[in-house]
């Protein structure tokens, strides 16, 4: 299928008011994730971010066959602290290649446009092999009292000025209070929303790699539990972790010759609220910039969310996980909480038995917060066929990446595009 | 910490009409409309602006109550908000509630502002707007 030209997306790809869909150029065909890897996510376990960054692009390269020298492209965070550079690269492999180097990279919304930087970089032959890595180290750093995930929030000049003296942070109070909202708009009770952390905890029980695999989640245990920040629990808030995830992104040519089934990258979307970074400001409070990177990712990708057979949300919070999958075209805005109900978003529902499996590692909520990056793991290892919570015949895939003012969609496939 | 900033250029008018117990914002008379978070001009029409005290009418777009210790600042546990002022209800400005707990509250009902004392932990107590709902809502 011929390239899309940007005029054709964004026709294809219209977005209600509030927001913009970046203008990304059409990359379906030309790469695909190769291989994968990952650390173990846990608690506190005073582990260096950079040491586990470099594990996991070792194992990354391993289960795509490859050496360290066949790597010519290296992807991290320019957002979080720690990353690896190619400096730490060639040191720890004793290599010395040239490497082309994006701190465009990550999780979050990265994880996804990741994706599309990548596939540029090889399409005007900057790079082949690229591996995109991301570590962090939180649970430590917030036990040792060194760092949070609200530092930027605090730091950043009008929310220190407007929000922060009045106590509206940190993140749970944001997403607490547009949970009310949503309530009250469309009636969701608290029953309803702990469908979400219910979903994803037996994910994580089923998962030998989640934080939470031995601890069990009833109905009555959640509602029994205290508010955090009203109408939030604790158990609708993420983990706080330490570990790290990378993978591999190769020419979709060179991929079909390599040793596991080739995951296309077949559309990518990223879109921003007007008001951006200011959600307190953002015109509807009861949806996600999801709304705004979807249709475009769909778009580029030839497909649609009645095609997607397994997803992955930036679960932050329980709401926001809720709200993504209705933006991201799964149920009508405000139906979220009854569509989420009657085992939906369980792995053993399918698209064909009415449901759309979210989150089987376990999510932010209870795998680990790696903020999205095990969520592209985890989501190549269904389209592969060797997930433990194994979606039956996985064969489209959408990861959701959020950072609150921005989301981004990638659009995976084991189909030839 | 971050104390109100009484200094700042686009936040002191704010912070010092919040200690007199009155509200203000950045008002833009050309597009008859407050421009919020503060800017130095107005992003629609590029043009001026001046500081207008409002009547302290408002509608409750939602609020948080929070518990003691989720915020490192603040000891006690408190009841926050987005607040709609009635002559701009296109902004949200983050306010204090003071009822708490705020079992009786619900979005979108009318009151006015307030100000009550808040303290951060090591710091020197300060006024802050505070969501009062009318009676009988």
């Amino acid at each position: 299928m011929p390239a899309l030209s940007l005029q054709s997306l964004a026709r294809a790809a219209s977005v209600p008011a509030g927001g913009t869909a970046m203008p990304l150029e059409d990359i379906h065909g030309i790469a695909a994730i190769t291989g994968v890897g990952e650390t173990a996510v846990s608690g506190p376990s005073g582990r260096d971010p950079r040491q586990m960054a470099l594990q996991a692009v070792a194992a990354a390269i391993a289960d795509a066959g490859l050496q360290p020298q066949d790597i010519d492209g290296l992807m991290v965070s320019g957002h979080i602290a720690d990353q690896i550079t190619p400096e730490d690269f060639h040191r720890y492999f004793g290599t010395r290649g040239p490497l082309w180097f994006s701190t465009d990279g990550g999780a979050m919304i990265w994880a996804a446009t990741c994706a599309h930087q990548a596939a540029l970089a090889m399409r005007t032959g900057r790079a082949r092999h690229i591996v995109n890595v991301f570590a962090v180290d939180w649970a430590t750093r917030r036990a040792a009292g060194t760092g949070t995930p609200g530092d930027w929030h605090a730091g950043e000049e009008m929310k220190a000025l407007f929000e922060v003296p009045l106590g509206w942070y940190p993140q749970p109070v944001y997403f607490a209070t547009f949970a009310r909202r949503y309530m009250h708009e469309y009636d969701l009770t608290e029953a309803q929303l702990a469908a979400i952390p219910l979903t994803f905890r037996r994910h994580a029980n089923g998962h030998p790699g989640a934080v939470m695999r031995d601890r069990a989640l009833t109905l009555e245990d959640y509602l029994a539990r205290p508010a955090l920040a009203s109408p939030l629990r604790r158990e609708d808030c993420c983990l706080i972790s330490d570990g790290a995830a990378a993978w591999v992104m190769s020419p979709a040519e060179r991929a079909a010759d390599m040793p596991q089934i080739p995951i296309n990258i077949d559309g990518v979307g990223h879109g921003r609220i007007a008001s951006a970074p200011y959600i307190s400001q953002q015109l509807d409070l009861t949806s996600t910039p999801q709304v705004f990177a979807a249709p475009w990712a769909y778009a580029m990708a030839g497909t649609a969310p009645a095609e997607v057979d397994v997803i992955a949300v930036y679960d932050c919070f329980s709401s926001t996980a809720l709200m993504q999958i209705e933006d991201l075209g799964f149920c009508r805005k405000g139906d979220g909480g009854s569509f989420v109900q009657e085992d939906r978003l369980y792995y053993e529902r399918t698209r064909r038995q009415g449901g759309i499996p979210c989150n089987t590692h376990g999510g932010l909520l209870s795998h680990g917060y790696l903020l999205g990056a095990s969520h592209v793991v985890e989501l190549v290892r269904q389209l592969r066929g060797s997930a433990a919570n194994q979606v039956t015949e996985a064969q489209r895939a959408v990861y959701a990446g959020f950072t609150a003012d921005e989301a981004a969609t990638l659009v995976l496939s084991r189909r030839c595009a | 910490m971050n104390l109100p900033d009484l200094d700042h250029p686009l936040a002191g008018p704010f912070w010092a009409a919040v200690s007199r117990k009155e509200l203000q914002v950045p008002w833009c008379a050309a597009c008859d409309r407050a421009v919020w978070y503060p800017r130095p001009h107005c992003p629609h029409c590029q043009g001026d602006l001046h500081w207008r005290r409002l009547s302290g009418e408002a509608s409750l777009i939602s609020w948080c109550e929070v518990t003691g210790g989720l915020n490192p600042h603040f000891r006690e546990a408190y009841t926050c908000a987005l607040v709609s002022p009635l002559e701009s209800p296109d902004i949200r400005i983050v306010m204090r509630v003071t009822q708490n707990p705020a079992s009786s509250l619900r979005c979108d009902m009318p009151g006015r502002v307030d100000f009550i004392p808040v303290q951060q932990i090591g710091g020197t107590p300060y006024m802050a707007p505070a969501f009062t709902p009318y009676s009988g809502f």
